[in-house]
């Protein structure tokens, strides 16, 4: 809202510089969000003049001497001047001797290059009237010679545009702001007095110029007044009026709608004045908008109103949008005489309601959708009144009508000393408190208990609509008494037996390792785009991941996966010549199972080849099991026990490059890793050449906030293993694990209980020659070993034989 | 006889120059001491001479002896120099580039929320954490913003499709999802799960429906701080930001609380900082972040007594502080994830 300094003034003595009031309403939580000076500064010896003659001046190119008359008595005068932008004829500000301008500049009679200079021609930077200094400032209205240049331009203004927080409507006006500055200050305020005295005008024989008020939704409008007014003229308002108008960011229109609005800069309270002889059938109803009602506001636009908006209708039509807009149709014009005024309370959920539909905010439904003053209604009409018999003439006729009574908003508060120093955690003295209640305007009584302490019973006035509860007093006296006095105190830890979230645990480690090993983390939107997330995802999830009002198109589902963005960063890079190798991001993603919707803590990375010229030495270019160790890392760090867990091939998922990905688990029991290459085809749609190799893991938060349990101690054998190697000639499809795993089950048979195989373990991988095609042979490792004792070539022997005949036994054969 | 003793040595020491492998060397061994040997020769001539030179000669013998295994040991050092060197190589290039060289990083929020998280670890509290797709009751009821809020606004709050249900993400009833527009449904989660006191951060992804420009964006990171006990108070609530303040900034740093609105504290504050030492905003008081004592009204929607317990929370933007120390201009170098950028920082 904007606040003018001189509209402060007519209420408080407000003789404070730009910069204390400035500071004042920041710490009284009114953000000053701009400052504008606007205005003349008093200025004596400053009038207005006409240039006679310019010539020359004889000593100096770029000076011209002009006669100029600033009296229509006197003798005109020399001056010396150096702007050129201005004609014989033109009228300017002058200065004459003895004149103080802005910033201590003194002008004196004085000597320019020879030549006498009997004052100065201003330019506007000169008179602070703006930054121009090109050059003179032309009076293009050519007020009258002489006239003191006050009289020309507007008083000194500074005009402060402050934030008002949604809880302080009160403040949505100049007598609010100024109560609060008058607290601050510890000034006086002066509220503006009434003289009409409705009750006292006495009836005429004319016609009456309103029957009836109807209020058909007193839900929404509690309380209705109007007043009639008989033989207004209308014109435009006087000077003083437009100037704080404009000051406030209004339009001037004319004195009746000036007068309304001034009253509602001033008191916040919002009016609406009739044209009475457009109300139709001499009353006005106030009722819900019918469906698809249409009525042309006053900004000249067309609406199509609905229930429950309110109206406010006459016999025929509707002529306001309650407490938004009028209609053009009851609009105070030249030609009205006789007006009908309303002060009203309307319902805030209503009024924001309807303004919101209707994508309208009138300075009217902005104080009215926060909550104007419910008893401030007959006040600020009869200060309207006031204004409009004072600058549009008028009389008052007979009583106002009322509907309705303003509903009880005033309350009464408890609150003593202990109270707020336990929420301020420092002493205010009693009488600091007294000073803020007073200053503040709340009706504050101090009792006493039977025990002897103090405490307040506070009364609240209606227009303070924040204030409920002893806390809401704590705050004020807070921001009254100041919070640069909140004394600077040590921190207080209490110790709490309570432990970071394993999320974040395992978000930093994941984070930390993989920078470790040389991958940079990147940072991408959650929302993509719904192609993406069709082809990289599934058409059926990508419906289920849809927001219900995206901002943009590219940004219209929740991501099911890092990987794309992280394609994204690779290409971003790579389009700009950087040439990255390992990109990682941790984040939460949402997937979709069987109709369920989870979301999911996900870590990713993607490893790329460099290019073959970018080192002097060759690089191990990334395979998949270098992915999938990084991916069985990261499993660890979130104490994933999938150690003996193996990879299963990914089939059929159109994001992985089939044969070349495989997964561990699955999310929905509790954790997922996947670990391989980019489907070539999906690349392509990202223009990626080359491979791009990527891992990840999915963690639900329930798993890794599972308690993990402490590892309890295993003993280790302190004597030597043996070890023993063994060759399988195999089917080219067979995976290792697969045989393996028959191999441990070969093992388990063959154990005598006496001692175990320790580990078995592939050791090579072998094909071609002395090879039948479509075989291969996988070569194990098996250690044995005991835990109480060396073992003997001869047991270890009879074990390792009694393996390969139960392998054998299987069907598998041994490579000779 | 004594002369042929010294020809020997005086030989090996010359063939022994011209060993070069280890093959040669086992030759040229075998040559002095093997059965063969020249050395092994002349010891055999012990028994035929006269008894009385015997001592001399057995004397002069252990001395050729030691010579020649002293030989033996220097060509044979000689030779695993030589083969040490063939199997190391040229000497390196120490001056080449490490292939590799290319830095690792933690993106700068994740290194400035880490810096938050530890200063704030420091005096108690510990990380909170909750899912980002929210409920209107985590998002909204709980924290006192009444129905008709703006906030709530589909222009300001991205909302989830209606029927839309989250297995992992409890709602309350049959309320809409939403994505969080603040951190602080943590400290609602929170305090529904678990009893006071409590001394939690929520560091974490906002989403605002924001047209990205250079001081806005669609997703934004907030660290949001609660203290619930008996007797938190605004001076407490002072120290603590004072406290982070000068941790992050430095110990000229100063704060000042300027009262605002908002709908889950009261009092509530904005609060501003001022730090000589940053050059580009530190010469003003700057707007940082929001505080304020937490709201009797959201201690009963969670279920806490608000005449036993009291609280402070806070809220700051992470992007925001990460542009103020480290002087980036614009939001969007945060999610452009250009290679230079990120690792400027690592």
């Amino acid at each position: 809202m904007k606040v003018s300094q001189q509209w402060l003034k007519r209420y408080i003595d407000l003789d404070r510089s730009r910069d204390e009031i400035e500071k004042a309403l920041t710490l009284i939580g009114f953000e000053v969000e701009g400052v504008e000076e606007t205005g003349l500064p008093l200025l004596e010896r400053v009038v207005v003049g006409e240039v006679l003659t310019s010539e020359p001046h004889p000593n100096a190119d770029r000076l011209t001497v002009c006669n100029v008359s600033v009296s229509d008595e006197e003798e005109p005068g020399t001056i010396v001047c150096g702007a050129k932008n201005y004609k014989v004829g033109d009228r300017v500000p002058v200065a004459l001797a003895g004149a103080v301008l802005p910033g201590n500049f003194k002008i004196k009679k004085s000597k320019l290059r020879g030549v006498v200079s009997d004052g100065m021609m201003c330019s506007a930077r000169e008179l602070q009237l703006g930054d121009d200094h090109q050059g003179l400032l032309i009076l293009a209205d050519r007020p009258s010679i002489g006239t003191p240049i006050n009289d020309v331009f507007p008083e000194r203004d500074t005009v402060f545009d402050i934030e008002v927080t949604p809880n302080r409507p009160d403040c949505l006006s100049h007598v609010g702001v100024a109560r609060e500055l008058a607290a601050r200050f510890g000034l006086s305020l002066e509220y503006p007095q009434v003289k009409s005295r409705p009750l006292d005008s006495t009836p005429n024989r004319l016609p009456a110029l309103l029957e009836k008020v109807e209020v058909e939704v007193p839900d929404k409008c509690p309380h209705y007044r109007a007043y009639c007014i008989r033989g207004v003229q209308i014109g435009p308002s006087p000077q003083w009026m437009q100037r704080l108008l404009k000051a406030a960011g209004l339009r001037p229109i004319n004195n009746v709608v000036d007068a309304t609005n001034f009253v509602l800069l001033e008191l916040g309270q919002p009016l609406h004045a009739f044209d009475a002889a457009k109300i139709r059938g001499g009353k006005l109803i106030i009722r819900q908008a019918r469906q698809g009602e249409e009525i042309v506001t006053l900004d000249d636009r067309r609406r199509i109103l609905t229930p429950p908006s309110t109206v406010i209708a006459d016999a025929e039509r509707s002529l306001v949008i309650a407490g938004v807009m009028g209609s053009i149709d009851a609009e105070v014009d030249e030609g009205t005489t006789d007006l009908v005024l309303e002060a009203a309370y309307f319902r805030p959920s209503n009024i924001r309601w309807t303004s919101r539909r209707l994508n309208l905010v009138s300075d009217s439904s902005y104080r009215f959708s926060r909550g104007v003053d419910a008893k401030g209604t007959e006040y600020a009409a009869l200060r309207a009144i006031d204004i409009i018999q004072e600058i549009a003439g008028g009389r008052l006729e007979g009583p106002p009508f009322v509907v309705g009574e303003p509903p009880l908003v005033e309350r009464e508060i408890e609150i003593g000393p202990r109270f707020i120093c336990s929420r301020l955690g420092f002493d205010v003295d009693n009488s600091s408190i007294n000073e803020v209640f007073d200053a503040l305007g709340l009706y504050a009584r101090k009792q006493e208990r039977a025990d002897g302490s103090i405490y307040w019973t506070v009364g609240i006035p209606s227009y303070r609509l924040d204030l409920e509860r002893p806390i809401d007093l704590v705050e004020e006296i807070l921001r009254i008494y100041g919070t640069d006095k909140i004394p600077t105190a040590r921190v207080v830890v209490p110790g709490l037996l309570q432990k970071d979230d394993p999320v974040d645990v395992c978000k930093r480690k994941s984070a930390e390792y993989l920078s470790g090993r040389h991958f940079n983390e990147c940072i991408n939107y959650s929302m993509r785009s719904a192609e993406e997330v069709d082809q990289w995802y599934s058409h059926a999830a990508a419906s289920s991941l849809q927001l219900a009002n995206p901002l943009a198109s590219d940004q219209s589902h929740l991501r099911p996966s890092l990987v794309p963005g992280l394609l994204d960063s690779l290409r971003f890079n790579r389009n700009r010549g950087n040439a990255p190798l390992r990109l990682f991001e941790t984040g939460n993603v949402w997937r979709e199972r069987d109709g369920r919707l989870w979301e999911l803590f996900s870590v990713a990375f993607l490893m790329v080849q460099e290019s073959a010229s970018s080192q002097w030495i060759e690089r191990q270019s990334p395979d998949f099991f270098q992915v999938a160790g990084v991916v069985r890392n990261l499993l660890r760090l979130a104490d994933a026990d999938a150690d003996e867990t193996p990879f299963a091939p990914i089939e059929s998922e159109d994001s992985w490059q089939e044969g070349h990905a495989a997964a561990i688990s699955d999310y929905t029991l509790g954790f997922q890793a996947k670990a391989g290459m980019i489907n070539l085809a999906m690349l392509k749609k990202w223009d990626l050449e080359g491979t791009v190799w990527a891992g990840l893991v999915y963690l639900r938060p329930a798993f890794l906030r599972n308690p993990v349990s402490r590892q309890g101690f295993r003993s280790i054998s302190q004597y030597p293993p043996v070890s023993k190697d063994l060759a399988l000639v195999v089917n080219e499809d067979i995976l290792a694990e697969q045989v393996k795993v028959a191999l441990r089950k070969a093992a388990q048979d063959a154990s005598t209980g006496a001692f175990d195989v320790e580990s078995i373990s592939v050791f090579d991988v072998y094909r071609g020659k002395g090879l039948p095609e479509g075989k291969k042979s996988l070569a194990f490792k098996l250690v044995f070993r005991s835990m109480d004792r060396t073992l003997t070539d001869i047991e270890v022997n009879r074990a390792f034989e009694a393996i390969q005949r139960s392998i054998v036994a299987e069907g598998y054969t041994l490579r000779e | 006889m004594q002369e042929t003793l010294d020809t020997i040595v005086d030989d090996a020491a010359k063939d022994g120059n011209a060993v070069t492998s280890r093959a040669q060397f086992e030759t040229f061994k075998a040559g002095l001491m093997g059965p063969r040997g020249s050395f092994t020769q002349q010891r055999k001539q012990m028994g035929r001479i006269p008894r009385e030179e015997r001592p001399a000669f057995g004397k002069k013998l252990n001395e050729i002896k030691n010579r020649l295994e002293r030989i033996l040991t220097e060509t044979l050092e000689k030779i695993e120099k030589l083969e040490s060197a063939s199997r190391l190589g040229l000497s390196i290039d120490p001056t080449l580039p490490s292939p590799e060289e290319q830095p690792g990083s933690l993106h700068l929020l994740t290194q400035v929320r880490e810096e938050l998280c530890a200063i704030f670890r420091q005096i108690g509290f510990v990380v909170a954490e909750g899912p980002e797709v929210e409920t209107e009751f985590f998002c909204f009821d709980a924290l006192n913003t009444p129905p008709d809020h703006p906030a709530r606004d589909l222009q300001d709050t991205y909302y989830l499709p209606e029927k839309i249900h989250f297995a992992n993400i409890p709602q309350r009833e049959e309320e809409r999802y939403v994505l969080r527009s603040h951190t602080s449904t943590v400290q609602i989660r929170t305090m529904l799960d678990k009893p006071p006191p409590l001394r939690i951060i929520s560091p974490g992804r906002c989403f605002r429906r924001d047209t990205p420009d250079a001081t806005h964006s669609a997703n934004f990171h907030q660290i949001e701080g609660l203290f619930v006990d008996k007797n938190v108070t605004v001076k407490d609530l002072k120290a603590d930001l004072d406290y982070c303040f000068q941790s992050l900034m430095g110990k000229e740093a100063r704060t000042r609380f300027r009262p605002h609105f908002f709908p889950y504290t009261e009092p509530s504050f904005e609060v501003d900082f001022y730090s000589g030492h940053l050059a580009k905003v530190g010469a003003e008081w700057t707007e940082i972040m929001g505080c304020g004592i937490v709201d009797p009204s959201v201690f009963e929607a969670v279920g806490y007594d608000p005449e036993v317990w009291t609280g402070y929370a806070f809220g700051l933007g992470i992007e925001r502080i990460a542009m103020i120390l480290y002087g980036v201009d614009d939001i969007r170098y945060f999610y452009q994830n250009d290679l230079r950028f990120l690792q400027q920082f690592s």
